[in-house]
């Protein structure tokens, strides 16, 4: 009893305490000073992500909307007492104007766009064919972003499949594959990249990746084979049939002209991390020109032309495209708005943990590759992994090295570097909330009748997976 | 709580594959729906989950056709649709959590396998006798003998023929993985051809993507396996026949189609002597390896697209051993069989 009293004891003043050490030690601001406690909220919309669905699947699909406001308003409001109402508004403005909503138009636009294309043709959906699909996917994830490859592969994958009857592991290892690992060759592939990039790592760097990819590729793709083929097999065993009956398949393309939009929101990504570095576009403190919101919070040109190029892409997509190709896709707007609604929260409430990480991230003492890997993994995990991958990149320029990647955060030894990034673009695949696609094709699949994983069950595919490759990957590439 | 009779249950299940299918129709979609496996099947299947008190994975397969449902544009057929979505929905929620007693019947498969066959066969349905048989035991004689003497069609590697010109492939480069190698010998049936499962031709790297295309990106024999499926469940609305290997028994139990399954079969010993006396210039080692090649292989072709052991007498109607009744005894054996259980 007086154990359990000493540690509840000790639970408690953990959550009451803030964090006077740090804030002794760097200044006053909110970010400094913020409470572990104030998590919480975060750690409650994760909660009931995970459960609700299971326990009260009517109520929560009604009710997320609230869910979120009750727990963003359960961070925003003992924020707001504690540091005041003009941090708090500047906090929520700065996540929801610079963060949040380029996000969710990126989003947006790619599943306007990519929801445009159909691909027609009877391919049977088998362990070669989803093979085939698996690593077209995650290569083309270099080339035009997680979330675009993800959205423009994922309807052809669930088409093929649609005469079986065991498919949720094959939008698992989609998930992984097509909507994060396929990411790290290009700052295009993954936004963390892309602001790796924006701080000076070499446009082609990531390239350097490939022998990592490659690795995880196949092994992830070998276990998979043989996972895919033996539920294939019980399909076929239970008498489940593809439709061949017409002899050969012609594969073709519709709303083919819709690449060019997604070229355009490509470009606009890339645009957003190149601008804000040109003159044109900082005023005489070198500060980024944009319009002043509140506070300190301003919506930067870089970013509004960004979200401009993209609401137009999406829009001539939507002006150009017949209906028919839609219907066909079972497009609707059920995924994004799901994605829209929950996230508006995760922003939100995950703060507390960022604005922790950012002050705690450098005095971690995290000196080697491998441990950059796992905790920028890990992290990357729950939070988003943007900032996540800046934490440890600015932690990493800042140790001094003499040898490696010229970057304005500082010199970054390639292995640290292929570590840090590896990290956040792999471990984005271990949980639903890990990386934006990963909900969307979750929504995507619930949609059109595949039983995808709760968020528990997705867990353990990753657990039994992701972290066994992952391992792997520390002993070949990051440990000695 | 409420009694459900199997015709209630099946009614239940019925509507709900017929609200699935409703769904599926309004949004137009070509991305798959939730009962992929046509009506028949899919309602023994829900049937099934119901009387084994399972109504929880009904409950889950519904969850997915509301997901699609919820998505239904028109709001006005949307709220029909989910109205008729609740109703079932009720209906499930009262199902007992167990309404059949434990038994080791298995009701579908008893069905098919009643012993009076007269009762097995509707009057609409067609006669089909599926054999299985093992290397060298006489089977094929056996086979074409009987649908002699019952002056029905017979099918073995015909059936292969006619899967390749609905595939459109040519011979050299396919091999026909479901039945053995024999050759027409006119008035003394079928004989045994060498070699059988020879090695195919090796396809150029032009004639695989032609193939990847004409097999709708599956394996050959896959698709193979697949058409002759098709080919089956079509052949067994229009005739009477007698078809040899070729997982035919498993095909129509999948499909719940009647049909009666005969596994012949006869000592190892017997048959490599038999093979033998049919082509004396044989090696009698190369005979051994041969049968036992043979027999292993179409075992491993019977495993994977059907998940059961072939040489497992307890999936057939009637199984034999050959060797104590000779060619026409047992052929004699089953006729006899035959008009005693359509009496």
């Amino acid at each position: 009893m007086k154990k359990l009293y000493c540690l509840l004891s000790a639970f408690m003043m953990i959550l009451a305490n803030p964090m006077t050490a740090l804030a002794s030690q760097s200044g006053e601001s909110a970010a400094e000073t913020v409470p572990i406690w104030l998590c919480i909220p975060f750690a409650g919309l994760l909660l009931c992500i995970a459960i609700l669905p299971l326990i009260k699947e009517e109520w929560w699909e009604k009710n997320k909307p609230y869910a979120v406001i009750f727990w963003s308003l359960l961070f925003i409001i003992p924020f707001a007492v504690m540091y005041g109402a003009g941090t708090a508004t500047e906090t929520v403005l700065e996540c929801m104007i610079n963060d949040y909503m380029t996000f969710i138009v990126l989003l947006f636009g790619l599943f306007c766009v990519a929801g445009n294309i159909t691909l027609e043709g009877d391919l049977a959906g088998s362990p070669r064919v989803n093979i085939i699909m698996l690593v077209l996917g995650t290569l083309l994830s270099s080339v035009i972003g997680t979330t675009g490859s993800s959205m423009l592969m994922v309807r052809p994958v669930i088409k093929a499949n649609s005469w079986r009857k065991r498919r949720s592991h094959i939008m698992v290892f989609f998930i992984f594959l097509v909507s994060n690992i396929g990411g790290c060759l290009t700052p295009i592939g993954d936004p963390p990249l892309l602001m790796g990039f924006s701080r000076g790592v070499p446009f082609f760097w990531s390239l350097h990746l490939f022998p990592v990819l490659l690795f995880n590729m196949i092994v992830i793709l070998f276990v998979f084979y043989w996972l895919d083929r033996r539920n294939y097999r019980k399909d076929i065993a239970e008498g489940l049939m593809p439709d061949i009956s017409k002899p050969g398949t012609t594969i073709s393309i519709k709303g083919l002209h819709n690449l060019i939009f997604l070229v355009m929101i490509i470009a606009a990504v890339i645009l957003s991390g190149v601008l804000p570095d040109m003159p044109m576009f900082q005023n005489a403190a070198g500060e980024v020109l944009g319009i002043p919101i509140f506070g300190e919070v301003r919506l930067t040109i870089p970013a509004l032309i960004e979200v401009a190029m993209i609401l137009l892409a999406a829009f001539l997509s939507f002006k150009t495209t017949s209906v028919e190709i839609r219907k066909k896709n079972h497009f609707t707007w059920g995924a994004i708005q799901e994605v829209a609604v929950l996230f508006v929260g995760i922003f939100i409430t995950m703060q507390p943990a960022l604005m922790i990480l950012k002050v705690m991230g450098p005095n971690l003492g995290i000196s080697h590759p491998f441990q950059m890997f796992w905790v920028t993994g890990a992290l990357s995990s729950f939070l988003d992994n943007t900032p996540t991958y800046l934490v440890f990149l600015t932690t990493a320029g800042s140790m001094s090295f003499a040898q490696g990647i010229t970057t304005t955060l500082g010199v970054i030894p390639v292995k640290m570097l292929m570590a840090i990034s590896c990290g956040a673009v792999f471990m984005g695949a271990n949980t639903y909330i890990g990386n934006a696609p990963n909900f969307m094709v979750k929504s995507i699949s619930d949609e059109n009748g595949i039983h995808m994983p709760s968020f528990f069950g997705y867990l353990f595919w990753s657990v039994r997976v992701l972290i066994p490759v992952f391992l792997l990957d520390t002993i070949v590439f990051f440990l000695f | 709580m409420t009694q459900f009779s199997e015709r209630d249950l099946k009614k239940l299940a019925g509507s709900i594959y017929d609200l699935d299918e409703k769904v599926y129709n309004i949004l137009g979609s070509s991305l798959g729906r939730v009962f992929n496996s046509g009506k028949k099947r899919a309602v023994i299947y829900m049937v099934s989950i119901m009387a084994s008190g399972k109504g929880y994975v009904l409950r889950n397969e519904m969850a997915l056709i509301s997901n699609m449902a919820r998505t239904i544009p028109n709001k006005e057929e949307r709220k029909k649709v989910m109205i008729e979505y609740d109703q079932l929905l009720h209906q499930i929620m009262e199902l007992p959590t167990n309404q059949m007693t434990v038994d080791i019947l298995d009701e579908d498969l008893a069905k098919l396998k009643t012993i009076r066959l007269k009762h097995r066969f509707d009057e609409e349905d067609k006669f089909i006798i599926c054999i299985e048989r093992t290397y060298g035991c006489g089977g094929t004689g056996i086979g074409f003998a009987l649908a002699d003497a019952l002056q029905i069609n017979y099918y073995d590697d015909e059936i292969f023929d006619e899967v390749l010109k609905r595939l459109e492939a040519e011979k050299k480069y396919n091999i026909d993985h479901g039945g053995f190698s024999y050759k027409n010998a006119g008035t003394e049936g079928y004989q045994y051809t060498e070699p059988a499962f020879k090695a195919e031709e090796k396809p150029t790297l032009k004639r695989k993507f032609e193939d990847f295309s004409r097999y709708h990106g599956l394996p050959k024999r896959d698709a193979q396996f697949f058409n002759q499926s098709h080919l089956l469940c079509d052949m067994a609305k229009e005739e009477d026949f007698v078809i040899m290997g070729h997982c035919a028994d498993i095909i129509l139990k999948r499909n719940h189609i009647p049909h009666l399954s005969i596994l012949l079969t006869a000592p190892f010993e017997l048959r490599v002597q038999r093979i033998l006396k049919v082509n004396p210039n044989m090696d009698e080692k190369h005979v051994r390896k041969l049968v036992k090649q043979q027999d292993e292989k179409y075992g491993q072709y019977y495993r994977f697209f059907t998940g059961m052991d072939w040489e497992d007498p307890s999936h057939y109607d009637i199984a034999v051993n050959c060797s104590a009744y000779g060619v026409q005894g047992t052929v004699d054996m089953i006729q006899h069989l035959l008009k005693r259980n359509f009496e």
